[in-house]
């Protein structure tokens, strides 16, 4: 996008909402941000630290029984070879996504409106992956020896098999993660400086001071640090297209008819976008509130963001209706059974929940009320999060449940492990997340004030930070 | 550190139920010897528990310290170096392969034989270091010609079964073999002075030449006494109606290479009937599509084996079978003066049209009366036989094989009333279960606590043995000498392979007990009794008959009687009789249990039905308008009420079974037993028999009860193959006129690959399976599963569809559901040549073999199940929990020590048997010579008596397997993924008969 157009388009923009409420100067800006870190957690941070913890409890359990009894302590079955873990994976994977793509894409076409919410969209991306990361190694049958994924010399002199998607996934994610940390930390550098400026224990002043490795702030710090932090950006942008490609290419490679399809990686990596920016969607608002946020998370920041979800979820329903016109179009018998059963299958309610949430309710965003109404876009987010579940568990499940042999079809059933799984990685997330919420700002300060810096003085916005 | 145990038992030749070595017990000092012969002190638990029944030797004293270990480590150098290891004390002489001295890591194998029936099937085992692992069929036996029934297979899994007896039991408690064996003989010399008058014997029904001579002894030394036999499952009929037609009880046989024609009346040939393996090889060879092909008509009340091979088969209930026979007769000789009873449309079409065939290939066909059918049925079939001259060509007639004809419930109903009578001091059953096997309404549950003396030998304590004074575990038939009879009457001998591992006595054993007889062994009296056969060098030519299992030029000659029209004739008129209304109840030995006594056997149970796929029940199976009418759906609790005798059971709705009949197999429901695996499983359908209609009965009472529904445990559970061109069939008319067939072609077509081809070296290995041959008897499922070491892991496994057989046999419906035609189609790994598996697999645990097998490396697996996402096929197994790890030490003698046991989290799937292809390498490389065709037989190939299953090299051109597959009727399954697989399977043809069209 030419500089001209993205002022032009700015200035209208600026028009509309505010992205920073003006009046604000770096010390209330430093310490409103900076509060919910300083101060003792309030009741409320508690209670969803408790729950969140109940359910890493939970997923310990979980775990633990997968280990000791095998994948057999799960539902799946011959030929449903993979189900919940797989689903959960390709889900969590998805949700990392808008991370990636507000801090780095989003930097890359300098849309200012991400400032106040990529730290957090960061966050979010590295715990979802953590989550993500849980299932691979958990879904084989010895993860014990896992780590024959990894190409390592070995005295076996075996290679893994670079031919296998899964080996790909390895290098994906791996990548994927180790770039989005480097990007999350790299981001709060500067923060953690102004933290440990900020604090009045020596305590915290001495950890803060580890953790912002020497930050002084220097002219020839902000100058290295703008260049990494650009060149990261660069790096992690195309993860955000490449990740959830080869995530797709697992079903996509494979012969099987509901996972052969040449749409996959865009509808996959539309998917991961639309449930990534709901589930933004799902922890800011609350977190705004609580954390007293409002006036650096605007509600032109939520609104952008629908808009988004309503872009992405459209792609997401093109992606549907393309996979059942190719299954008509190309008259393979056994691709149109697949999406037959879809319809009117076991898991045709499965199927009709994942049309409401997805096709419909992104439908509403077409309102600017419902943009602009928080009850209505928060339920809406979690339903979303809800569809790109029942999404995967379809493509994941449903394909593999009735094949091309009918004297192999099967059905599935999940178990309470699989159940405990997915409500677990879901409590670790949550624990994650407000671990990181106490002691991280967990909106980018600098990035904030310079932006705010920028509106009140005019700015230059083609200038190339 | 493996247990001091497990080393003990590395250098043991043969080891005993408790793993350990038969030798004598040793004392280091005369104190050490008398505490170990005082009582147990309370505080011995060893004692107290099951595994070390009194009269056992006492359990080696174990304890974990490193001087212990010491000691005993040079107690058993001592032991080895004094040359303690018991020899076998006779001989036993291999079959195939005569090494000078047994090498440990090279198989033997030695030719036996087992008996149903009273039909002996020859037999050759494989073991290893006296380790029976794998059953096979003797390729010289008439019975068998090299292939193996399930039955036969599996009992090698009954063989090491922990829950076998290992205790002789005299009114319930423990006693020891060698007191009951002095108690027996006193008794049996008390018996003596009246002759024995009040003695009395149930036996298993038999032909073995040695229990005939028991037997003879037995009733020479109390002439008093009486023998009488029973089976669940008798050939009471046949024999019954070869005494109609012909005024004596016969031995009806079928030699099928004969016939162009046969007509099957609820006769289920192909599979559970003596004689079966034997004559679905003589079936198949005529099912290729040349003008040999032959034509099966069967009419049966619920689709069995036999049935679902027929080209026109239609459902009759099994009480208008007779009628539908009668309207054949007189067809085919209206001079028998068989009036022609007025028949439904369809079963007179079909009549019809059989008689018009039969009667164009006179001297060229069979028709086979079943065994659940009246003497009145087999005395028709008899009848139309002879009329079209198929006697002594294609229908065989002898004097009976077996000693008694008689075994059905009139047997029992005699011993019942001799024993209300009080006639009974002594009752000796060899037969197996009675209380559970004979009709109830016998009443000789109660008629038992009358007798005085009962004795009772099993391989499981079951609902008999808790009833009997003495109770003795029985030997396997793999453990102990014998003999008996093929179904053409070859003599057959009974070699056994290892030591009664349970302790237990076989049937000779325990009837010259009662002679007190305890020295002269069965192997004894089996070389006096054949003695006299033998010509002046005694030793080697009984040698030689005990290492080919059998005595060549022993059958039984057709014998030419002529038809008695006198007693015929009332046979007739009985037939012609209009059967009562109302709902049918069938009984069938079932395709896994038998008649129940394979109910332990846990293959079996795992094992999917040929037709219904079910696996660890049986079922009231219904016909899909039955189910309607009476609102009944698959699962559906039924009591079932005949006569006032109650069952509730559970429906399945089965395709292809006659209307308004329900057919409930035998063999489930066992309550009463130490069985640990049939307890519980299934339903009594004993229950419901009556002695007067133990086949079929009428006047059946169908309420559907309340309840939640019972969980099948089924393997293949969706009828039909969706209108997709999976397992296919082709007419003998259009293949012979070459007429171009669409599908066909298009699942043979050659598709472009963008790789570059492979060059296999050496072989490349294929695999042509012929749908025409395949009845789905389920033979080579068992055989994959005894070779390849496959576990069996139960039905809640199986229920959620995990199920680890390599092999299966899908079965799909064709047509109406209330009639359908039926195809069976084995699939295992078709070994891809692009093997979708292979390239998804992250650690290259599943690569191709540079001949082109598609193999599974367990060590490498890590379990992603990837491979088995993307197998079109889904011949993929996975370990989803420890299938392998509960093994005691006995079971784990079973295992093939060729086949890696797979661990939990591992994927695994056929290969082929590359095990069986490396040592055919060895062999072959170590004797200089090359491969050749033929050399290599896969279990599945072997076991299979219908020679569906052929394997070779496709680069030698002329190798079978190569113009099998060149043929227009071979094609490649799911052709369109052009996944190459290097088994190909052959369309099955079928014969229909022009005018039913």
């Amino acid at each position: 996008m030419a500089a001209g157009t993205a002022s032009a388009r700015q200035r209208i923009d600026e028009l509309q909402a505010p992205l920073v409420n003006p009046g604000e100067t770096d010390e209330t800006l430093s310490l409103s941000m900076l509060q919910f870190q300083l101060k003792p957690a309030p009741r409320g941070w508690w209670l969803m630290l408790m729950l969140g913890l109940s359910g890493v409890g939970l997923l310990g359990i979980a775990v633990s029984v997968t280990l000791y009894q095998g994948i057999g302590a799960w539902g799946n079955n011959i030929s449903v070879g993979w189900a919940f873990g797989i689903t959960n994976f390709v889900w969590w994977i998805g949700i990392g996504h808008a991370g990636t793509l507000i801090s780095a894409i989003l930097l890359v076409f300098q849309q200012k409106w991400r400032n106040s919410i990529n730290r957090f969209a960061e966050a979010m991306t590295l715990f979802a992956v953590m989550c993500a990361g849980v299932f691979p190694v958990l879904h084989v049958g010895r993860p014990w020896l896992a780590y024959w994924l990894f190409p390592y010399p070995s005295t076996m002199v075996i290679w893994p098999n670079f031919k296998s998607p899964l080996m790909w996934d390895v290098f994906a994610v791996s990548t994927y993660f180790t770039v989005s940390l480097l990007f999350w930390f790299l981001g709060l550098l500067p923060d953690l400086a102004t933290i440990r400026d900020v604090s009045k224990s020596r305590t915290r002043r001495i950890l803060y001071g580890i953790a912002s490795l020497g930050w002084r702030g220097s002219a020839r710090h902000w100058h290295d640090y703008k260049m990494a932090y650009m060149l990261l950006g660069g790096l992690a942008t195309p993860l955000v297209l490449s990740v959830h490609t080869i995530v797709s290419f697992d079903f996509a490679v494979a012969v099987l008819p509901g996972w052969h399809a040449t749409i996959f990686p865009p509808y996959f990596v539309a998917g991961a976008v639309f449930s990534g920016f709901a589930m933004v969607m799902t922890l800011i608002i609350p977190a705004r509130r609580f954390m007293g946020l409002k006036h650096v998370i605007t509600e032109r920041h939520l609104e952008n963001i629908n808009k988004v979800i309503l872009a992405t979820g459209m792609m997401v329903a093109y992606g549907y209706l393309m996979e059942h016109f190719i299954a008509w179009y190309s008259g393979d018998q056994f691709e149109a059974f697949v999406f037959q059963d879809r319809r009117a299958g076991m898991f045709r309610y499965v199927y009709f929940l994942q049309m409401f949430c997805n096709v419909l309710v992104p439908q509403i965003f077409w309102f600017k009320k419902a943009r602009n109404t928080i009850v209505i876009m928060w339920i809406a987010s979690v339903l979303i999060q809800v569809g790109m579940w029942t999404e995967r568990f379809m493509i994941v499940v449903q394909s593999l449940h009735k094949d091309f042999l009918p004297s192999s079809w099967s059905g599935y059933s999940p178990t309470w492990v699989d159940w405990s799984l997915l409500l677990g990685t879901m409590g670790f997330f949550t624990t994650a997340f407000l671990l990181f919420l106490k002691f991280v700002p967990a909106v980018a300060l600098s990035e904030v004030k310079e932006l705010s810096h920028e509106l009140q003085h005019g700015g230059h916005p083609g200038a190339g930070r | 550190m493996p247990s001091l145990e497990q080393k003990k038992s590395l250098s043991l030749p043969v080891l005993d139920g408790q793993g350990r070595l038969p030798a004598r017990t040793l004392w280091r000092s005369p104190e050490e010897h008398a505490a170990s012969q005082a009582a147990p002190s309370a505080g011995d638990i060893s004692i107290a528990s099951p595994e070390f029944p009194p009269g056992a030797e006492p359990p080696p004293e174990f304890t974990s310290s490193r001087r212990s270990f010491v000691q005993l480590l040079g107690a058993g150098v001592a032991l080895g170096a004094a040359g303690c290891f018991t020899k076998p004390g006779e001989k036993m002489a291999p079959y195939t392969k005569r090494p000078l001295d047994l090498t440990p890591g090279n198989a033997l194998h030695y030719a036996t034989c087992q008996t149903r029936a009273g039909i002996a099937t020859g037999l050759l085992v494989t073991a290893w270091e006296g380790r029976p692992t794998k059953i096979e069929g003797n390729p010289d036996h008439p019975s068998s010609l090299g292939a193996a029934g399930v039955f036969e297979q599996a009992s090698l899994q009954s063989l090491y079964d922990p829950q076998r007896a290992r205790e002789v039991r005299h009114r319930g408690a423990g006693s020891a073999l060698r007191s009951f064996q002095l108690e027996l003989s006193a008794h049996g010399q008390r018996l003596r002075k009246d002759g024995g008058a009040r003695l009395r014997f149930l036996l298993e029904p038999s032909a073995s030449p040695l229990i005939a001579s028991v037997r003879h002894e037995l009733l020479s030394a109390f002439p008093k006494a009486r023998a009488r036999a029973y089976a669940s499952w008798s050939r009471e009929a046949s024999y019954e109606g070869a005494r109609l037609a012909f005024g004596a009880p016969l031995e009806v046989r079928y030699d099928l290479a004969q016939a162009a024609v046969i007509v099957a009346l609820d006769a289920d040939f192909l599979s559970n009937e003596p004689g079966s393996l034997a004559l679905s090889r003589q079936f198949a060879r005529r099912r290729e599509p040349t003008a040999e092909m032959n034509r099966l008509y069967a009419a049966e009340p619920q689709l069995t084996v036999t049935g679902s091979t027929a080209d026109h088969r239609v459902r009759v209930r099994a009480a208008e079978i007779a009628r539908l026979a009668l309207a054949i007769l007189a067809q085919v000789n209206p001079a028998a003066g068989a009036a022609a009873p007025t028949l439904p449309p369809e079963q007179a079409k079909w009549a019809s049209a059989a008689a018009k065939d039969l009667s164009r290939n006179k001297g060229r066909s069979a028709v086979i009366a079943g065994e659940r059918q009246g003497p009145e049925v087999h005395a028709i079939a008899l009848a139309i036989n002879s009329a079209l001259g198929n006697l002594g060509k294609a229908v065989l007639t002898h004097a009976p094989l077996v000693h008694e004809v008689r075994a059905g419930p009139s047997e029992v109903r005699g011993l019942v009333e001799e024993i209300n009578r009080g006639e009974v001091d002594t009752l000796v059953i060899t037969a197996w279960n009675p209380l559970y096997a004979a009709p109830r309404d016998l009443g000789l549950a109660e008629a038992l606590a009358k007798v005085p003396n009962v004795i009772y030998t099993s391989l499981f304590e079951d609902e008999t043995s808790a009833r009997a004074t003495w109770f003795v575990p029985a030997a396997h038939e793999l453990e102990a000498w014998g003999d008996g009879r093929a179904h053409d009457g070859t003599l057959t001998f009974r070699q056994p392979l290892l030591a009664p591992l349970y302790g237990g006595v076989s049937e000779v054993e325990l009837l010259s007990a009662l002679l007190g007889e305890t020295e002269r062994t069965p192997y004894q009296r089996l070389r006096e009794l054949h003695k006299s056969k033998a010509g002046a060098d005694f030793e080697t030519t009984f040698t030689k008959w005990i290492s080919d299992g059998l005595l060549p030029g022993t059958a039984a000659a057709h014998e030419v009687h002529a038809l008695k029209p006198e007693s015929l004739r009332p046979a007739l008129d009985a037939a012609a009789r209009v059967p009562a209304e109302g709902l049918e109840l069938v009984f069938a030995p079932d395709y896994k249990a038998y008649d129940g006594r394979f109910a332990n056997n846990a293959w079996l149970q795992e094992l999917p039905d040929p037709l219904s796929k079910l696996t660890w029940d049986n079922a009231a199976l219904v016909s899909p308008a039955t189910a309607k009418r009476l609102a009944l759906e698959s699962g559906d609790l039924v009591d079932l009420e005949l006569r006032g005798r109650k069952l509730r059971a559970a429906a399945l709705v089965q395709p292809g079974q006659a209307d308004e009949c329900i057919t409930l197999p035998l063999g489930y429901g066992r309550t009463a037993t130490t069985e640990g695996v049939a307890r519980g499983v299934g339903f009594d359908a004993g229950a419901l028999r009556s002695a007067a209609a133990p086949y079929f009965d009428r006047g059946l009472q169908l309420n559907k009860a309340a309840g939640p529904a019972h969980r099948f445990a089924i393997t293949h559970s969706h009828f039909t193959m969706e209108g997709r061109s999976l397992a296919l069939d082709v007419n003998l008319m259009e293949l012979r006129e070459h007429k171009p067939n669409e599908e066909l072609e298009e699942q043979r077509r050659d598709h472009p690959l963008i790789y570059e081809k492979i060059p296999y070296a050496g072989n490349k290995w294929a695999m042509a399976i012929d749908l025409s041959k395949c009845t789905g008897c389920s033979a080579c499922v068992v055989a994959c599963q005894a070779e390849n070491n496959i576990p069996v892991v139960g039905k809640e496994q199986v229920e959620k569809s995990r199920e680890m057989a390599w092999l299966r046999i899908d079965r799909y419906f064709e047509g109406p559901l209330e009639d359908p035609k039926v195809i069976t189609q084995p699939v295992a790994c078709v070994h891809c040549e692009a093997a979708p598996c292979e390239y998804v697999c992250p650690v290259n645990a599943t690569v191709h073999s540079d001949e082109g097998i598609n193999e599974m490396v367990y060590n490498r697996c890590v379990g992603t199940r990837y491979c088995s996402n993307n197998c079109p096929y889904k011949v993929r197994r996975f370990n989803f929990l420890r299938y392998n790890d509960d093994y005691t030490d006995v079971e784990k003698m079973r295992f093939n020590p060729d086949v890696t046991v797979r661990a939990r989290g591992v994927m695994e799937k056929c290969n082929y048997c590359v095990q069986r292809v490396e040592r055919v390498r060895i062999d072959s490389r170590v004797a200089g010579q090359p491969m050749k065709d033929g050399d290599v037989v896969t279990a599945c190939q072997q076991a299979c008596p219908a020679e569906a299953i052929t394997f070779g090299s496709l680069h030698d051109p002329n190798s079978r397997v190569s113009l099998l597959q060149k043929e227009e009727r071979s094609y490649r399954l799911l052709n369109e993924l052009n996944t190459k697989p290097r088994t190909w399977h052959m369309a099955r043809v079928r014969n229909p008969n022009p005018e039913l069209g």
